[in-house]
C-alpha cells in the first residue's frame, strides 16, 4: 500500500473515530453508548491494519487483532453483562444538556487541530492527522466522563479516550513496541475488571450507582 | 549479578504476594509480610551500594537504576518494613473489632505485596512504557486495597480513585507517546531502546521542542493526577483517608512519590529539549496551586486521616515548588523532601491509625488525651505533626528551608510570599488541632491496651530516620542526592 493512500485512509478513519465519540456524547441510552465505543474500536483496528500494510510492520497487525478481540468484543461484552446483572435504568441523565456538550466537543476538536498545526516538521513523524485526532479523542473522552453521572458511561468515556491514545500511538513512526502495547491493553482489561467489581459491590450493598455516591466531601 | 537484582527485586515481591494466596494461617502471613519486606529493603540497599560504587546499572534493556532511582527505591523498602511491623498490631485489633475477616486476610497481604512490586517497577523502569504500565498497575492493586473493607465510603473512595487516576494517567501515556514520537523522528527511525529514558535523554537536545512541550503538559497533568497535585487531586483525600491505615501510609508515603518520579524523568528530558524555563514554570504553577488549595481544607478539617491526606497535597506541592525553583539547590531540596515527607507522613498515618483504633473515631474533636493512654504513640504523633508543620529540629524543616533558599536564589519572591503565608497558616492550624488530641484526659471508654513491641519498633525506625535527617544529612545520602541532582539538572 502506498504511503499516500495510507495517509488518506488514516485521515478517513480518524474522522470516523471522532464521529463515534460524538455518538457516545449524544447517546441518550446506555446501550447506544456501549455499541458506539465497540464500533469505534473496530475502526481503530482497521487503522492498525492499514498502518501495518503501509509500514510492513507485522506487530501492527497483531495489535489490530488484539484490539478487535479486547476492545471491540470483550470490554463491551463486560459492560453489557454488568448492565444486565444490576438492572439499572438505561437512560443516561446528563449533568450538562446534550446540546451544550456537543458545542463543547466542537470547540475541543477545533482546538486540537490548531494546537497540532502549530508544530514544526516533527509532524511528519506521525501519519496524517493522527495527532490532532488523538488529542481530540482523549479530551472528548474526558468530556463524556465529566458530563455523565453514571459509572458505566464513565467507563465508556475512558475506553474512548484510550482509543485516542492507541490511534496516535500506532501512527507514530512504526507504532509503539509490541510488548508495551500488550502491557497497556492488559492494564486496561484489569482496570475494567476492578471497576466492574466495584460497581457490582456497591449495587449489591447500597443499591445505587457508584458514581452517585457523594458522602465524602470537604 | 548486580544487574539481575533490578528485575529480581520486584519479581520476588510479586512472588511473595502470590505465595501468600496459598496461606491461611494468620501468623504465617504476618511473618511472610515482615520477612518479605526485610528482604526487599536488603535488596534495595544492595542495588544502592552497587549504584554508589559503579554508577547506573541496566538490565534486560528495560530496567535501569541510577542515583535518582535508588532514592525512591530505598524509601519504598524502608516504608515496606515499617508498615509490615505496624501491620502486626493493627491487624490484631482489626480482627478483634470485626473490621477484617480472617478468611480474607491472605487477599489483603497478597495485594499489599503486589502493590509494592508495581511501585518497585515504576522506579526501576528505564523504558517509559513500562514505567506507565507499572504506574497503572499501582492504581489497580491499590484501588482494591482502598475499597478492601467493602463499606460504602471505602467503595466510593475506591471508585473515585480508580476512575480519576486511570483517566488522569492516560494523559501520561499520551505524553509518553508524543515524546517517543519526537525521539523516533530525531533518530530518523526506530532504533533499539527507542523508548528508554536513558537513550531519549541522551539525544534530548536534538528533540523538537514544540512536541516535547505538548508531551510534557500531558505528562504533567497525567502523572500529576496520580501524584495528587491540585487541581487534579480531588480523589486523594478520599482514597488516602478511607484506605486501611497501613495502605494509607504506603499511598501517601511512597506511591505519590513514584508518580513524582515519573514527572522528574520527563522533566529531565524537557529541560534538555526546550530549556529549563518551560517545565519549571509548569511545576511552579502546579506546586503553588496545590499548597494554596490544601490550606483552607487543612484548617477546616475534623477528620484526622483526611487532614493528613490534604497535608500530602500540600507537601507534593512543596516538592513541585522545589523542582520548579530549580538549580542545584532547589532540585536537591526537592529530592530530600521526597524522603523526608515519605518517612514522616507514613509515621503520622500509622500513629493516627493506632489512635483511631483506640478511640473508634477519626473525629479530632473526640480524640483526647492520647499521651495518657499510649505514651509512645502520643509522643510520636506530636513529633510527627511538628515535623509535618515544618518545625525545627525535624527533617521537613531542613528541606523546606532549602526550598525557600532556592526560591530566593531564583528570585521568585511573589511565589515565596504566598508559599510562606500558606505554610505558616497550616502550621498554626495543625498544632492547634493536635495539641487538643494529645493532651487532656481520655474518656473511660477508650481502648487502653498496652502498646505492642513490634509495631512500636516499626514506628521507631521511622522516627529515627526523621530525627536523624533533621540534624544532618549522612554523607552517603548526601552523595546520592548530589549525583541525583546532577542527573536531573545536568
Amino acid at each position: 500500500m502506498s504511503v499516500d493512500l495510507a495517509t488518506r485512509l488514516i485521515d478517513v478513519l480518524g474522522g470516523l473515530l471522532l464521529f463515534s465519540t460524538l455518538l457516545i456524547l449524544a447517546a441518550g441510552q446506555l446501550f447506544r453508548a456501549i455499541y458506539a465505543v465497540a464500533v469505534q474500536s473496530v475502526f481503530l483496528a482497521i487503522a492498525g491494519a492499514v498502518l501495518g500494510a503501509a509500514t510492513g510492520n507485522p506487530d501492527l497487525w497483531i495489535i489490530a487483532g488484539i484490539t478487535i478481540v479486547v476492545k471491540a468484543i470483550l470490554l463491551p461484552w463486560l459492560l453489557i453483562w454488568v448492565v444486565r446483572r444490576i438492572q439499572i435504568p438505561r437512560e443516561i441523565e446528563p449533568v450538562i444538556p446534550i446540546n451544550a456538550t456537543l458545542g463543547l466537543a466542537a470547540g475541543i476538536v477545533v482546538l486540537a487541530f490548531r494546537l497540532s498545526a502549530s508544530l514544526g516538521p516533527v509532524r511528519q513523524a506521525i501519519t496524517g492527522n493522527a495527532l490532532p485526532v488523538g488529542i481530540a479523542l482523549i479530551l472528548l473522552g474526558v468530556l463524556v466522563m465529566a458530563s455523565r453521572r453514571k459509572a458505566l458511561v464513565q467507563m465508556v468515556g475512558l475506553f474512548a479516550s484510550d482509543n485516542g491514545i492507541f490511534f496516535t500511538g500506532m501512527a507514530v513512526s512504526q507504532g509503539m513496541p509490541l510488548i508495551i502495547e500488550i502491557g497497556v491493553i492488559l492494564d486496561v482489561v484489569l482496570g475494567a475488571l476492578v471497576m466492574g467489581i466495584l460497581v457490582l459491590r456497591v449495587r449489591s450493598s447500597v443499591d445505587t450507582d457508584i458514581a452517585d455516591l457523594e458522602d465524602l466531601r470537604g | 549479578m548486580a544487574s539481575s537484582l533490578l528485575w529480581l527485586t520486584p519479581l520476588l515481591s510479586f512472588a511473595i504476594g502470590l505465595a501468600m494466596l496459598l496461606v491461611r494461617d494468620r501468623r504465617v502471613l504476618a511473618t511472610l509480610d515482615v520477612a518479605g519486606s526485610l528482604v526487599l529493603l536488603g535488596l534495595t540497599l544492595a542495588i544502592t551500594g552497587r549504584v554508589e560504587q559503579g554508577g547506573p546499572v541496566s538490565a534486560l534493556g528495560i530496567f535501569r537504576a541510577d542515583h535518582v532511582t535508588v532514592l525512591f527505591l530505598v524509601l519504598i523498602g524502608l516504608l515496606a518494613v515499617a508498615v509490615s511491623l505496624v501491620t502486626v498490631g493493627w491487624m490484631r485489633r482489626e480482627l478483634a473489632r470485626g473490621q477484617m475477616r480472617a478468611e480474607r486476610l491472605r487477599y489483603y497481604y497478597a495485594l499489599v505485596h503486589g502493590f509494592l512490586a508495581t511501585m518497585l517497577v515504576t522506579v526501576l523502569a528505564d523504558n517509559l512504557g513500562i514505567l506507565w504500565i507499572a504506574m497503572e498497575g499501582t492504581t489497580i492493586t491499590s484501588a482494591l486495597l482502598v475499597g478492601f473493607h467493602g463499606d460504602k465510603h471505602g467503595l466510593e473512595a475506591a471508585w473515585k480513585y480508580i476512575i480519576v487516576t486511570t483517566i488522569g494517567i492516560s494523559f501520561g501515556l499520551f505524553g509518553t507517546v508524543l515524546v517517543y514520537g519526537a525521539a523516533a523522528h530525531a533518530q530518523g527511525g526506530v532504533l533499539a531502546g527507542a523508548m528508554n529514558w536513558s537513550s531519549i535523554v541522551a539525544i534530548a537536545p536534538r528533540l523538537d521542542p514544540g512536541i516535547i512541550r505538548i508531551g510534557f503538559i500531558f505528562v504533567m497533568v497525567g502523572y500529576g493526577t496520580k501524584a495528587g497535585l491540585a487541581p487534579v487531586h480531588m480523589w486523594l483525600p478520599d482514597a488516602h483517608s478511607q484506605a486501611p491505615t497501613p495502605v494509607s501510609a504506603l499511598l501517601s508515603g511512597a506511591l505519590i512519590k513514584c508518580a513524582l518520579f515519573g514527572i522528574i524523568r520527563f522533566h529531565t528530558i524537557a529541560r534538555a529539549a526546550c530549556g529549563p524555563a518551560f517545565s519549571q514554570g509548569l511545576l511552579l504553577t502546579f506546586g503553588l496551586v496545590s499548597v494554596v488549595v490544601a490550606t483552607p481544607f487543612i484548617l477546616a478539617q475534623y477528620d484526622l486521616k483526611r487532614l493528613l491526606g490534604y497535608s500530602s497535597v500540600e507537601h507534593v506541592g512543596i516538592i513541585a515548588l522545589g523542582l520548579g525553583f530549580g538549580g542545584r539547590l532547589g532540585t536537591y531540596a526537592a529530592l530530600l523532601h521526597v524522603i523526608n515527607h515519605g518517612v514522616t507522613k507514613a509515621l503520622v498515618f500509622l500513629v493516627a491509625g493506632d489512635a483511631i483504633g483506640r478511640y473508634g473515631t477519626r473525629d479530632m474533636r473526640v480524640i483526647r488525651g492520647l499521651l495518657g493512654i499510649a505514651p509512645v504513640a502520643g509522643t510520636l504523633l506530636l513529633m510527627g505533626v511538628f515535623s509535618l508543620a515544618g518545625t525545627p529540629p525535624f527533617s521537613i524543616f531542613i528541606s523546606e528551608l532549602m526550598i525557600i533558599r532556592a526560591g530566593i536564589a531564583a528570585g521568585r519572591y511573589v511565589i515565596l510570599a504566598v508559599f510562606l503565608f500558606a505554610v505558616v497558616t497550616i502550621f498554626a492550624g495543625f498544632i492547634h488541632r493536635v495539641g487538643q488530641m494529645v493532651f487532656g484526659t481520655a474518656d473511660a471508654s477508650v481502648g487502653r491496651e498496652p502498646e505492642a513491641r513490634l509495631p512500636v519498633l516499626g514506628l521507631l525506625l521511622l522516627v529515627a530516620a526523621m530525627v536523624l535527617l533533621g540534624v544532618y544529612v549522612p554523607a552517603g545520602l548526601d552523595r546520592v542526592l548530589a549525583h541525583a541532582t546532577e542527573i536531573i539538572v545536568g
